[in-house]
């Protein structure tokens, strides 16, 4: 009866979610992820699947809108028509504790490519001592510039937020602002950007995560502080409408020239460095994001690859995730698309593709790096609630960017929204 | 015999109700076994489609509303509460007022806006003759689009940095105010994305109806001494009006489900100043898993769009009366 | 009541001329006709009269003013539409009102005018119902008020009878007259029945093709036929023609000899060749009879068709081929033999190729 009421409110809400073929037999699985250079480059090598395993993957990339409604669509009806899903790393707690993916810590241990995989990335995916994905990509935040444009100005990069504040006025002008920054209310937007200056001043989102206390703290002065920054940078120093962009507003403002330095993750940052995309990509500069009193956090982002708890041939399934992060699938990806926040390791050594992107911008790959190794693992809490807690702080940090509320106030509802999500 | 008499009559859609319903009294009282075997045949016919509705409606339906009684949480499961709670806490829930707020003037403005635009474009289209005609099918490639797309579209044009209305304007230094980052300007944005892919709805409808509107009547009207505007208002308007109702139920129910837009324009911001609704109630469902509580708010939403219907179908039942 | 002029009018829809040189006055408080077939331009015409269709050439002159470019209320006309064109949404008494409110007339100055209308026209106890209760009569009759309570100079019809039932459509067309005899304005009423024509009018104006063939009274286009189309088209069954040639002898024969004529009842001229006209009803035709005089003929009857008062015969004279009119009662029936009269009074001659009809 659950069953069918879930299924039933689901196909309620789905908008035209298509009706996937479920796998006929052994050789023929389903996957499906949403839309993104790995994913895209993964779908075109479906073929190779195919014809390393004899096993034919349908591969399935739909828009971002639409993937939450499907796979709910799927897991709640345990229709068994996904045999491969896209597992953001952020979703995955909430997801296992629905019960909707299959444990595969037996699998990924006999996976030849396991100790090949960057292990934050990996050990994001362990809950309660299990494995429930692999990582194929970790993103994390990096800052850009104009490096004309500060040499004009003759101001260094800013290695903090403060002096972000400082330097801004500096490198304003009529035609151009300092900075574009994700505004819009998000946990994957907004939520994104907005922990790295939380976490540069000091605050947080519980009061001790690390150590097991998860009682909202985020109405502290420390975060107060950051997003007094971050509504300053955006509403004195981002161009007109600031308070609603989205990556894609900061990607098109920094390849137009209108913003000098931008904070995104990997891959926007390779699009604005990329000579083919944009006009000023030679003189653009990349820089770790900037820190604060309480040090640097850059943003990270993994996500993996899962078996649904109702996928009917597992092995099939954990065939194919082994074949799609093995170094050569990744290396293809890499050289094929803008794809280089792979999380095989063995691929970042591989020529070819350290001159692809050497050749995009030679400081790209090492400045992955270096915030790949600075950034923490929970820099959004891993926890099944986190969407919604991340989307209900989300939502009151926008409503304080766009004035509709002090920023006092919007720190208390979210924390106050917080407990009550939590139930406590 | 009568309606082949009045042609004229059976034109329009007005009078295409009112001869409907005479030509059935008619036939009933003349040959009643006749009729009897056509309704039955009639009955007999659209009884796959009684059955997909109750498949493809009804079962979903029922299940939304035992859900919404539950507290079934994606997370949490149930504790086998079954009962009103829900429903007691949509009394008392604030983004719930202010969604009902959001989803009211969205359609409102938003249907209004439609139905007007709509009208004037097929009234003007109406007009054209010869080979201009084919212009039509311009009207309609709005609505064409796909709604995610027509949503990347405005929201480009409303984003200062990248469209190109803001781009002309300062060329004489002025500056457009920014929409999107207050409540009225978005609610606004969204309005505008969702008058241009539906208007042409409207106009379909309502360039069907006029024609089916004889131009004898603006003829008599002209001779008995009616201006362009006065033929319009006191013929021509009163004659669409069950056309124009239809078109405005049709676009305030579908208007109801402000989804793409909002998700694609201002993801429910500023704040969640434009979470509608149905919007809301896909917060709840998915990003807070709260099934139970969704259901409750889509429940809500039915019955709104219910209670509608109910209304607008009266309402034209008076107005072909 | 008021003369309306129709000074060469014209009207092209592109390369297309609907009507040309359209040359006439319609005299104050005169019922005037349009006749013709189908597609001869007749709406066309009324319809300019009316403002509702441009003037292409030529001027409109109502009541001695210029109205091409006058929006149709300001014409004083009123016009009364085949498909009656009743406002559906409004009532009987509003349908009638219209015009009157839009002149803003006080309103008890209309309930009085529609009143006096509707018992004019026995639509008193309708008056609150909607066009689509009514039958087609009643219809007809608030298409009718609805012109007449404006008391305009003009009333217009176009084939405002077409949609009725035959029987309806005498008692209507009496009506008509009537009340034409009792408002007395001047008329134009455009019909492709001849019988309605003939009994309506005052005068007729048959056109053909968008060309005016012949205006005359419903006594002058009957027996004077101006050319072969007006002839063909009055009368009911059409006119009988034969080919006529003039032998060496002055004589006229049909081209097989079946007929011959000693002489024509008019002047042809030098014309080795014309077109005769004899009306079905023209025919005398005798049971077993023989020739005498000059137009008597020895004819077969082909065959016999009842109409009921009166019989139509298809009769054989040799090769050439008539049809007559004859009483109803034992009239001749198919195979006997008969003889034909025909009086010379009672002829029609035509010119073999334009088809202009000769007179002395
Ligand atoms: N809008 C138009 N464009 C082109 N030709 C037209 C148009 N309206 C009428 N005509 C042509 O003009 C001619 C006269 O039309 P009109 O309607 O006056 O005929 P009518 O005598 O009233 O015929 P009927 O007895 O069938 O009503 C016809 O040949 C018609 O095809
Ligand atoms: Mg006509």
């Amino acid at each position: 009866m659950k069953h069918l009421c879930t299924t039933a409110l689901v196909a309620s809400f789905a908008m035209a979610a298509p009706f996937a073929p479920t796998a006929a037999d052994a050789e023929e699985i389903n996957v499906v992820m949403f839309g993104m250079p790995y994913t895209n480059g993964l779908r075109k090598l479906a073929d190779d699947f195919e014809a390393e395993t004899g096993i034919k993957a349908n591969i399935d990339v739909i828009g971002q809108d639409v993937f939450e409604n499907r796979i709910t669509l799927s897991f709640t009806g345990g229709t068994g028509d996904i045999d491969v899903v896209h597992a953001p790393v952020i979703q995955v707690q909430r997801w296992v504790a629905a019960n909707w993916l299959k444990p595969i810590t037996a699998e990924v241990a006999a996976m030849a490519v396991k100790d090949d995989i960057l292990k934050g990335p990996l050990d994001a995916y362990k809950i309660n001592g299990e494995q429930y994905a692999v990582p194929f990509m970790a993103a994390t935040g990096l800052m850009t510039y104009r490096q004309d444009v500060l040499e004009a100005a003759g101001v260094g990069v800013p290695e903090t937020w403060a002096e972000m504040l400082e330097i801004a006025p500096q490198v304003t002008n009529d035609d151009r602002a300092a900075i574009a920054l994700r505004a819009v209310p998000g946990q994957g937007f907004n939520m994104f950007i907005f922990p790295m200056i939380m976490r540069a001043y000091g605050g947080k989102f519980f009061a001790d995560y690390t150590g097991g206390d998860l009682t909202p703290a985020i109405n502290s002065p420390e975060t107060l502080e950051a997003l007094k920054v971050y509504i300053e940078l955006i509403n004195d120093y981002a161009p007109q409408g600031a308070g609603n962009f989205n990556f894609a507003e900061v990607n098109a403002a920094a390849q137009n020239g209108q913003v000098v330095f931008t904070v995104e993750g990997t891959g926007v940052v390779t699009q604005i460095v990329d000579p083919e995309k944009s006009k000023f990509a030679d003189v653009t500069g990349i820089a770790l994001p900037p820190g604060g009193p309480a040090g640097r956090s850059p943003a990270i982002a993994v996500h993996g690859l899962a078996i649904p708890s109702s996928a009917e041939n597992p092995e099939a399934s954990a065939r194919f995730i082994e074949w799609a992060v093995s170094p050569e699938t990744m290396t293809k990806i890499a050289l094929a698309e803008p794809f280089s926040n792979f999380t095989t390791g063995s691929v970042a050594q591989n020529a070819e593709v350290i001159a692809k992107y050497d050749a995009v911008h030679p400081d790209f790959l090492r400045m992955q790096g270096e915030a790949l190794n600075l950034a923490i693992g929970h820099y959004r809490p891993l926890l099944p609630d986190w969407p919604s807690l991340g989307a209900a702080i989300g939502e009151n940090i926008n409503a304080a960017v766009n004035g509709l509320m002090s920023p006092e106030d919007a720190l208390a509802a979210a924390e106050q929204e917080m407990k009550d999500i939590l139930g406590q | 015999m009568t309606i082949l008499q009045a042609p004229d009559r059976r034109d329009h859609p007005a009078g295409r109700s009112l001869a409907r319903k005479r030509s059935m009294t008619q036939a009933t009282s003349k040959r009643r076994g006749a009729t009897y075997e056509l309704e039955r045949g009639y009955r007999r016919m659209i009884i796959p489609a009684i059955l997909a509705v109750a498949i493809f409606a009804i079962v979903p339906l029922a299940g939304m509303l035992a859900l919404s009684f539950s507290d079934y949480h994606l997370i949490r499961g149930s504790k086998g509460e079954f009962g009103f709670h829900n429903f007691a806490r949509l009394l008392s829930d604030q983004r719930l007022v202010n969604s009902i707020y959001v989803m009211s003037v969205l359609s409102i403005f938003g249907v209004a806006a439609q139905v007007v635009i709509g009208t004037a474009v097929a009234v003007g289209l109406q007009k054209i003759v010869g080979k201009w005609r084919l212009g039509r099918v311009l009207f309609l490639v709005p609505y064409a689009v796909p709604h995610v797309a027509v949503a990347l579209i405005w929201l480009s044009l409303f984003t200062p940095t990248l469209s190109p209305i803001n781009a002309f304007f300062d060329l004489f230094g002025f500056t457009v105010p920014t929409f999107l980052t207050t409540q009225n300007g978005a609610m606004f944005a969204i309005i505008v994305a969702d008058t241009w892919t539906n208007f042409p709805f409207a106009m379909l409808i309502i360039l069907a109806a006029l024609q089916g509107i004889s131009t004898d009547l603006d003829e008599a009207a002209a001779i008995d001494g009616a201006s362009r505007v006065k033929t319009f208002i006191f013929i021509t308007l009163p004659l669409l009006m069950p056309a124009l109702l239809m078109v405005t139920l049709f676009r305030f129910i579908d208007s109801l489900k402000h989804f793409p837009m909002i998700f694609v324009i201002t993801k429910g911001g500023p704040g969640r100043s434009t979470q509608a609704t149905n919007f809301y109630a896909y917060v709840q469902t998915f990003q807070n898993s709260n099934v139970a509580y969704g259901a409750a708010i889509a429940v809500l939403l039915f019955l709104m769009a219910a209670l509608i219907s109910f209304y607008v179908a009266r309402l034209n039942q008076r107005v072909s009366q | 009541m008021t003369e309306v002029k129709l000074d060469r009018i014209g009207k092209s829809y592109g390369s297309v001329e609907a009507v040309q040189q359209f040359d006439l006055t319609i005299r104050e408080g005169e019922f005037l006709v349009l006749l013709g077939p189908s597609g001869c331009g007749k709406s066309t015409t009324l319809r300019m009269i009316a403002g509702l269709e441009s003037i292409t050439k030529g001027d409109l002159m109502i009541g001695g003013t210029r109205m091409n470019d006058v929006d149709p209320k300001d014409r004083g006309v009123a016009m009364v539409f085949q498909n009656y064109a009743l406002y559906p949404h409004k009532t009987v008494f509003d349908n009638m009102a219209m015009a009157l409110k839009l002149q803003k007339v006080p309103a008890a100055e209309i309930q009085d005018r529609v009143g006096r209308t509707a018992e004019l026209l026995g639509l008193t106890d309708y008056l609150h119902r909607k066009p689509a209760a009514l039958s087609g009569g009643q219809r007809q009759r608030v298409a009718i008020g609805r012109a007449i309570v404006r008391t305009p100079d003009v009333f217009l019809f176009d084939e405002p009878l077409s949609n009725l039932d035959a029987k309806l459509r005498v008692k209507m067309r009496m009506e008509l007259q009537e009340l034409h005899d009792r408002l007395g304005a001047t008329s134009v009423y455009v019909t492709h029945d001849q019988v309605e024509a003939m009994t309506l009018a005052d005068r007729i104006v048959i056109m053909n093709g968008g060309v005016v063939a012949q205006v005359g009274t419903p006594r002058e286009v009957y027996d004077r036929p101006a050319d072969e189309f007006v002839a063909g088209f009055i009368g009911s069954p059409a006119m009988n023609f034969l080919d006529l040639m003039r032998d060496d002898t002055g004589r006229w024969i049909t081209e097989c000899g079946s007929l011959v004529l000693p002489s024509l009842p008019v002047d042809a001229g030098a014309r080795r060749q014309v077109r005769l006209g004899v009306r079905p009803e023209h025919i005398a035709v005798t049971a077993g009879g023989q020739p005498q005089g000059d137009l008597d003929y020895q004819a077969e009857v082909l065959l016999d068709e009842l109409l009921g008062a009166d019989a139509l015969l298809s009769l054989g004279v040799g090769k050439a081929r008539l049809l007559a009119r004859v009483g109803g009662t034992d009239h001749p029936v198919q195979g006997d033999r008969v003889a034909i009269a025909l009086t010379a009074a009672q002829l029609h001659v035509f010119d073999a190729d334009t088809g202009v009809a000769l007179r002395d």
